[in-house]
């Protein structure tokens, strides 16, 4: 058939770039190869033309997928899967990287972007170094060229899979008609990405993971030359700069998962996370590693570990993400492409590589004369660096339970209780990282004399006792692991801003790694704080006891609000106001009220906690927080009703006098009195209308008495107008119909519904103290990091 | 013995100490009949919601508090006790992930769930835009 309407050429143009930089990136790496290897400049030469029409055809490829989207060609199945025709222009950015092949794009691409940057100060190290990023672009770009070598599936490529010959699609009678294009569209982005947050992270920890490549080349080119330190000037400065950016990055990842996702907080352990934050862990101990190097020469093999370790950490993860390994255990990972193989082979090649290369060298490296002294500062480095391995392993480990399961056949799987599982390990780790960078800055290289030490910590150990004692006492911390931490978190933050203020005479110049250990330890102190101190305070007050369950499971972390009623919560009373649907979002109000001077409840402050209606991922509830100076108050909705209750309610009519009994479903009401005076503001009368109430008692299940008082009105001596009375309660409302003066029977209508049907909201309200310590401390480690990094490039 | 020594020793302490640590301190996935034969232990346990049973949620009186019936793998049915709210979408789930422990009134008690819903748009179909016609 012949199709109309179809864009077939663009894909072809796309497919051109794809094929065009993954052969380049080849001929490159060869070319660099052959240079280094015979030390030949023309090979080198061919190596940069190479690299350059490489760089153009990854840009090439990158704004045709991106022509693809922005114009809606959904012939094309990445475009259809990751976008639609109602989407708004600003996450037009997302659709791109929603995909494992956008995503593998983006990383090329920002792999591209630093080695031409690269090239402007690499010099004499261009061909290894240059050699070894187009071996990994290589591989990279394999993962999109989407062709069958000997069966197997090389890559997935946007350009060329059409969805009518996608083969759960091929058989649609839609793709019968030739000009089917005009009438599909997309299937739209995953609305949990459709937020601003989600525009930034992922490029920026892609970004991170990206620069990780730069350390590593250096490394691996140090190896092949076996020059084993000089490698290690250059390669520092970008070592901190990716530092600075993944650690944004995932911090931004954090922020996100706070302010908009219902985990609760801003670290959920969800194994996507995690294995982000391992390569920065990593990266971190190798930079300062670097940093011992070039200062005292020693601790050359270890950095040479890590500096590999971290990129194979970074290939990890992107292998745990593409494989779909960690199938349903993580809200971040994508489906699986069939491309597990390869990515394992990726993975393995470059874990093969730095080993056997570690190897063959070591014996090699320069070894130190004599061993460093307890009291140096190069010593306590290698300490912090090697806890942070510990750390980065343990998290590494529990994360890899899915992999060790398909590996070894096992069963494992990380607890309910994930926080704790970690946590426990994480938690003296971190003490003692906290008092390595407290006294890290204080130790001088070689040797330091621990009485003098001593004398420049006191200012900051008085200090930091005085808070960790007013912080326990105020928030009755009595658990030594958290004392601990509170005082080395304390101390890292006065230590080195103590350090940078005397030592350092406050010179800005100086003063990024001050700035950035301060916020490390804001960060340490900030989470510390906000996790362990967290209270939720929406405890069940309603009226059944939960104790009667026994104490295993007396978790009351939910209240249930009905509509505009008012319930006690924390120091506050909070009262349900009503829902409004606003596009995919369902927004509910929720006041917040605090007695006043006399009493009364005066609303403090609303918050709207919503419910994103996603079809394709269940709806979502998302938090709303409201933000204070030394505290946050996150509350988000775990239960609502969504579907409208189009239950009819039972209607009843019932002709009777007075002193007669009308019977309900769950009551009985007595018709007491006919008041000729019923007050007129309560149903806004007009003065010249005419009212007669009828007074009735109900009785409720419980024999609870309750009074109601409909109206009969007439207005302006013609129309009648029924004003009704209920009790919500109950769920009744009583109008009332009409009355035959002849008879005096009065009839009544009543309209029951199960008083369970009241609209309302099961909601959750945690207490975040000290929230905002952990978000300065991020703050300050980025700044300070990007100083370091800032400095150390004016040095060269 | 040299500082470097007993800094690796224990390192390698630690790391073989997470190992064991995270081991003993995870959950497994199990069935019914597994985790019945050991109450009081921690198991995951994947099944599907007893579409033919009653779920009740009454947040009325708890609103942490859910209780349904799921066959695991096996075709094993229980009552399962789910003590924190009901899940939204939750009749649309195709696989359930419970976290729990057997308890003595013969009832599953979760502590979560993780659940897998199917996409609105299953694969083999294609949102047609509204205005268009062919």
């Amino acid at each position: 058939m012949e199709y109309i309407g179809e864009h077939l050429l663009i894909g072809q143009i796309g497919n051109f770039f794809v094929v065009a930089s993954f052969a380049f990136a080849l001929l490159s790496t060869i070319s660099y190869f052959l240079a280094e290897q015979r030390s030949d400049d023309a090979w080198r030469k061919m190596g940069r033309v190479s690299l350059w029409i490489h760089s153009l055809s990854v840009l090439g490829m990158v704004m045709t997928l991106f022509i693809m989207i922005f114009n809606q060609y959904f012939e094309y199945h990445y475009v259809w899967q990751h976008s639609s025709s109602d989407l708004p222009l600003r996450y037009i950015f997302s659709c791109f990287w929603e995909g494992i092949e956008g995503s593998f794009m983006l990383w090329i691409f920002w792999h591209a972007i630093l080695a031409n940057v690269l090239l402007i100060s690499v010099k004499k190290w261009e061909a290894p170094v240059m050699a070894v990023i187009l071996s990994v672009q290589a591989f990279l770009v394999s993962m999109l060229l989407g062709v069958y070598l000997f069966e197997f599936k090389v890559g997935s490529n946007p350009f060329t899979i059409l969805l009518r010959e996608h083969p759960d699609f091929a058989s649609l009678p839609i793709f019968q008609v030739p000009n089917y294009t005009t009438a599909i569209d997309g299937r739209g982005l995953n609305p949990l990405l459709q937020n601003y947050w989600m525009t930034i992270h992922p490029p920026l920890v892609l970004f991170g993971f990206a620069t990780s490549i730069i350390p590593f080349a250096y490394a691996i080119a140090g190896l092949w030359r076996k020059q084993f330190i000089e490698w290690v000037k250059p390669a520092l400065t970008w070592t901190f700069f990716g530092i600075g950016v993944l650690g944004t990055g995932i911090l931004m990842g954090g922020a996100w998962a706070y302010e908009a996702l219902s985990f609760g907080g801003f670290w959920a352990w969800d194994p996507v996370e995690n294995s982000s934050l391992v390569p920065w862990l990593t990266m971190v101990a190798g930079g300062h590693l670097m940093l011992i190097q070039r200062k005292k020469g020693t601790s050359v093999l270890s950095m040479f570990v890590f500096i590999t370790l971290t990129f194979c950490l970074v290939q990890y993860s992107s292998f745990l993400t593409k494989s779909g390994v960690l199938g349903e255990t993580s809200v971040h990972s994508f489906t699986d492409l069939g491309m597990t193989g390869q990515l394992a082979l990726s993975l393995m090649f470059f874990v093969v590589l730095s080993a056997v290369m570690i190897a063959i060298n070591a014996k090699n490296f320069p070894k130190p004369e004599k061993e460093e002294s307890i009291w140096s500062r190069e010593f306590w480095m290698f300490i912090g660096a090697l806890v942070l391995f510990m750390s980065a392993f343990q998290i590494s480990f529990s994360t890899s339970f899915p992999v060790i399961n398909k590996i070894f056949g096992t069963e494992l799987a990380t607890p309910s209780d994930v926080a704790d599982f970690y946590n426990s390990w994480q938690l003296p780790l971190a003490v003692v990282i906290s008092y390595v960078v407290a006294i890290g800055q204080f130790l001088k290289y070689k040797k330091t004399d621990p009485k003098e030490l001593l004398k420049k910590l006191a200012v900051a150990i008085v200090l930091s006792v005085i808070v960790t004692v007013s912080v326990a006492i105020g928030m009755s911390i009595v658990n030594p692991l958290v004392l601990g931490l509170l005082l080395g978190s304390s101390l890292a933050v006065f230590a080195n801003l103590d350090y940078w203020a005397r030592i350092m005479s406050g010179k800005i110049r100086t003063a990024g790694p001050s700035i950035a250990h301060v916020g490390f330890g804001l960060i340490l102190l900030g989470a510390l704080i906000s996790t362990s101190q967290k209270k939720t305070i929406s405890q069940n007050t309603s009226l059944f006891d939960i104790s009667v369950l026994g104490e295993t499971y007396s978790n009351s972390e939910n209240i249930l609000l009905l509509k505009d009623d008012t319930l006690m919560m924390g120091d506050y009373f909070v009262s349900y106001r009503g829902k409004e649907k606003d596009g995919i979002f369902v927004r509910y109000q929720v006041d917040y009220l605090q007695p006043n001077a006399t009493g009364e409840l005066d609303s403090v402050f609303t918050l709207y906690p919503y419910i994103q209606l996603n079809p394709r991922m269940g709806n979502v509830a998302e938090p709303y927080t409201k933000h204070f100076f030394q505290k946050d108050i996150f509350t988000h909705i775990t239960y609502a009703v969504l579907e409208e209750t189009d239950q009819e309610s039972d209607v009843s009519e019932s002709v009777i006098k007075l002193g007669d009994t009308i019977f309900a479903k769950n009551c009985f009401m007595v018709l007491t009195n006919l008041n000729r005076q019923p007050d007129r503001g309560r149903h806004n009368l007009d003065s010249t209308d005419l009212a007669l109430g009828a007074t009735f008692q109900l009785f409720d299940m419980n024999t609870v008495s309750h009074s109601l008082e409909p109206l009969f009105v007439i207005r302006d001596q013609q129309f009648s107008l029924s004003m009704p009375d209920s009790v919500p309660e109950v769920g009744v409302k009583l109008y009332f119909e009409s009355i035959n003066p002849d008879t005096q029977d009065f009839t009544f209508r009543v309209e029951q519904r199960d008083p369970n049907d009241k609209e309302f909201i099961v909601m959750s309200a945690i207490i975040f103290p000290g929230i905002n310590i952990l978000w300065i401390g991020c703050i300050l480690m980025g700044l300070g990091t990007f100083i370091a990094v800032f400095t150390r490039m004016r040095r060269k | 013995m040299k500082k470097t020594h007993i800094v690796l020793i224990v390192v390698i302490a630690v790391v073989i100490g997470a190992m064991i640590g995270a081991i003993s301190d995870s959950s497994t996935y199990a069935d019914f009949a597994e985790a019945f034969d050991n109450p009081g232990s921690e198991f995951h346990v994947v099944g599907e919601l007893a579409k033919d049973k009653e779920t009740v949620y009454d947040p009325q009186t708890n609103p942490d508090m859910f209780v349904f019936h799921m066959k695991d793998a096996n075709g094993e049915e229980k009552k399962v006790v789910l003590h924190k709210s009901k899940p939204q979408d939750f009749e649309r789930s195709e696989q359930i992930v419970l976290i729990g422990e057997a308890g003595d009134d013969g009832a599953f008690h979760a502590n979560e769930i993780l659940m897998k819903c199917p996409s609105k748009y299953t694969d083999g179909e294609v949102k047609t835009k509204a205005e268009a016609s062919i």
